[in-house]
């Protein structure tokens, strides 16, 4: 085996097509291994130091703004900081002040509530959107692209939308529904408790589901029709095909579409800011909003962080999922 | 038959679904501060009037804040995608010690949420005393962009050929040679759409731009749309106006980016 400066011993496997390999002969052969490589094994430690070299870049990005941030961050939420004086180590006081907090305990409530709803709806739409552009139709190019759009724009564009939609008096939502003689008086979409929640919920699916849309529909279209065509010559309905061929076919995209969202959403921020800044009351409060309320706002540090960091132990279990599940993916060359 | 009509039906809901507040946005852009203000003309603007667009240009400072996000998001976009470029291709084609842990950790930074790391980036933000520039957001959108170009540009790396860097590396060329002469080269539709990816990332980003930047003329376009709205009260009719210009850029970028962005979607944050 003569791969230059490709392979090593016991690397055989990266094997040449062989019209290649006959170029490839001639250095090797002047060269011989037996005779001691020098020039091989200076080019492995030059690949490798080119290796370091070409990631130091990202690893000091990583280190200096999301390790050592984070970090600092977690001994943040360890000390209490007051006007005046230097911070003190209090240890998990912030985090015990919390779970006693009333208010707390309903951002965190919301957080899941926000985070479910948002999600389970965004499935069962994303589903409905994939199954109805699966079979190929004219036009099906355009309609994909203009469903995404949601996805495309600038979220705080979608807040902003989503907060006039609904606005008292003069959204088109009461106006529209007004008009449909559905409802009498305007509803106070953003002012109640309960609806405001459903209307950053609404916000939200609004944004997202095109993007579980098209990633169901990508993966659908990778499943090969013969599975369909025997499944139809064996008297499957439609529905049966759905759930016997399809869906099984796709449940990894399924997994790894909804875990990302998950940890997303979890600490969504952007949405419920605008549209109701976590109010009425704390009504759509999540993590996020009230780490900021916190920490920006009333300059509570070690306070806020502690909040961010309730919803750590859920975010590090997704992402050790996702992480495990595409790194198996990706050849291990 | 039931089947066709359902599934036009469910077309026929989704895109109306779609349609709605992207409609909304034009039609009240279009609208008199009178219209809106009265309850006239709700579902078309009649008279129509580009008022709201003019005012947007000679009374507010929204070309200011165009010009920041453009800088920003032009400048953290180039500088992601040469330190994404660079680790990309050391996590594919160099054999080194900690390779595949460190692909590990790349996917891992990818996946941390903003609305996790705010605080502790603010706080370190302060002890290095470098808030409140656009360099601040330029230096620390590479925090969520380079992981995913690192992530897209992977994917397109392995598609090349071995065969062609050997080639050329037993012609003699160096490593970064084939790198520059051979690698890149081929992988620039990766590049060109990892670009536009982070170019609307950075274009669409908010959360970081709120907290980082105190100047207000230093704000980007997203930060200076929301501070439209004064406690409950905004003038709406400029608000859409800006949103529907906030979002033309991205909305053109991905027409054209169109083909790459479901391929890129898989390929980056689905397939790896």
């Amino acid at each position: 085996m003569a791969l230059g400066r490709w392979g090593g011993p016991g690397e055989e496997r990266r094997s040449l097509p062989p019209g290649t390999k006959l170029i490839l002969t001639r250095p090797a052969a002047t060269v011989p291994r037996a005779a001691g490589p020098a020039w091989f094994r200076i080019n492995r430690v030059q690949e490798r130091v080119l290796g370091y070299a070409l990631i130091t870049p990202v690893a000091l990005l990583i280190v200096a703004l999301i390790a050592y941030p984070f970090l600092n961050a977690i001994w943040l939420s360890l000390t209490e900081k007051m006007v005046g004086y230097p911070a003190h180590f209090v240890g998990l006081k912030n985090y015990a002040a919390l779970y006693e907090s009333p208010r707390f305990r309903i951002v965190a409530w919301n957080s899941v509530v926000y985070t479910v709803g948002s999600i389970c709806t965004k499935l069962v739409i994303g589903m409905v959107m994939a199954v109805a552009l699966q079979k190929a139709v004219r036009g099906n190019q355009l309609l994909r692209g203009f469903l995404l759009l949601p996805w495309v724009i600038p979220t705080v564009v979608i807040a902003l939308t989503w907060r006039w939609l609904l606005d008292l008096y003069r959204g088109l939502f009461n106006v529209g529904l007004h008009d449909l003689g559905i409802i009498g008086a305007g509803i106070h979409w953003l002012g109640n408790p309960d609806l405001a929640m459903l209307s950053v919920i609404m916000a939200n699916v609004w944004r997202g589901f095109p993007f579980f849309g098209v990633s169901f529909l990508a993966a659908m279209q990778t499943v090969p029709q013969d599975l369909y065509d025997a499944a139809s010559v064996d008297g499957a309905s439609a529905w049966q095909q759905f759930w016997r061929v399809s869906l099984p076919s796709i449940k990894g995209v399924v997994a790894i579409v909804t875990l990302l969202s998950t940890i997303w959403t979890l600490n969504d921020f952007n949405i419920v800011y605008i549209m109701t800044r976590g109010g009425p009351g704390a009504a759509t409060h999540i993590f996020a909003t009230y780490s900021y309320e916190l920490g920006i706002q009333s300059q509570r540090w070690g306070m806020a962080m502690a909040a961010s960091m309730y919803s750590l132990p859920v975010i590090a279990l997704l992402i050790v999922f996702v992480v495990r599940y595409l790194h198996r993916e990706e050849p291990a060359s | 038959m039931s089947g066709r009509v359902l599934r036009w039906l469910a077309v026929g809901i989704l895109l109306f679904l779609v349609a709605v507040p992207l409609y909304w946005i034009v039609v009240t852009s279009l609208k008199t501060g009178r219209q809106i203000l009265m309850s006239q003309a709700i579902y078309i603007a009649k008279p129509f009037t580009l008022e709201n667009y003019t005012y947007l240009f000679e009374e507010t400072r929204f070309v200011l804040w165009l010009r920041n996000s453009a800088v920003t998001a032009v400048a953290s976009t180039m500088l992601s995608l040469a330190i994404g470029a660079a680790g990309a291709y050391a996590l594919t084609r160099l054999r080194f010690a900690g390779r595949r842990a460190f692909g590990a950790l790349v996917l891992i930074t990818y996946l941390v949420p903003p609305g996790l790391m705010f605080i502790p980036l603010y706080r370190t933000l302060i002890q290095i005393g470098y808030t409140n520039s656009l360099g601040t957001l330029i230096v620390t959108y590479p925090t969520f962009l380079v992981p995913f170009v690192t992530w897209l540009l992977m994917g397109f790396f392995r598609s090349i050929p071995r065969e062609l860097e050997e080639a050329a590396l037993v012609d003699g060329a160096t490593r970064l040679q084939t790198l520059w002469r051979i690698v890149l080269p081929l992988a620039a539709p990766g590049l060109l759409a990892a670009g536009l990816f982070c170019f609307t990332l950075s274009w669409n980003e908010f959360l970081y731009a709120l907290i980082f930047i105190a100047d207000d003329g230093l704000r980007t376009l997203p930060v200076g749309l929301s501070e439209f709205v004064v406690s409950d009260f905004a003038f709406w009719g400029q608000l859409m106006a800006a949103a529907a210009l906030a979002s033309l850029p991205v909305v053109l970028v991905y027409i054209y980016l169109h083909k790459y962005m479901v391929g890129g979607l898989t390929a980056g944050a689905v397939k790896g």
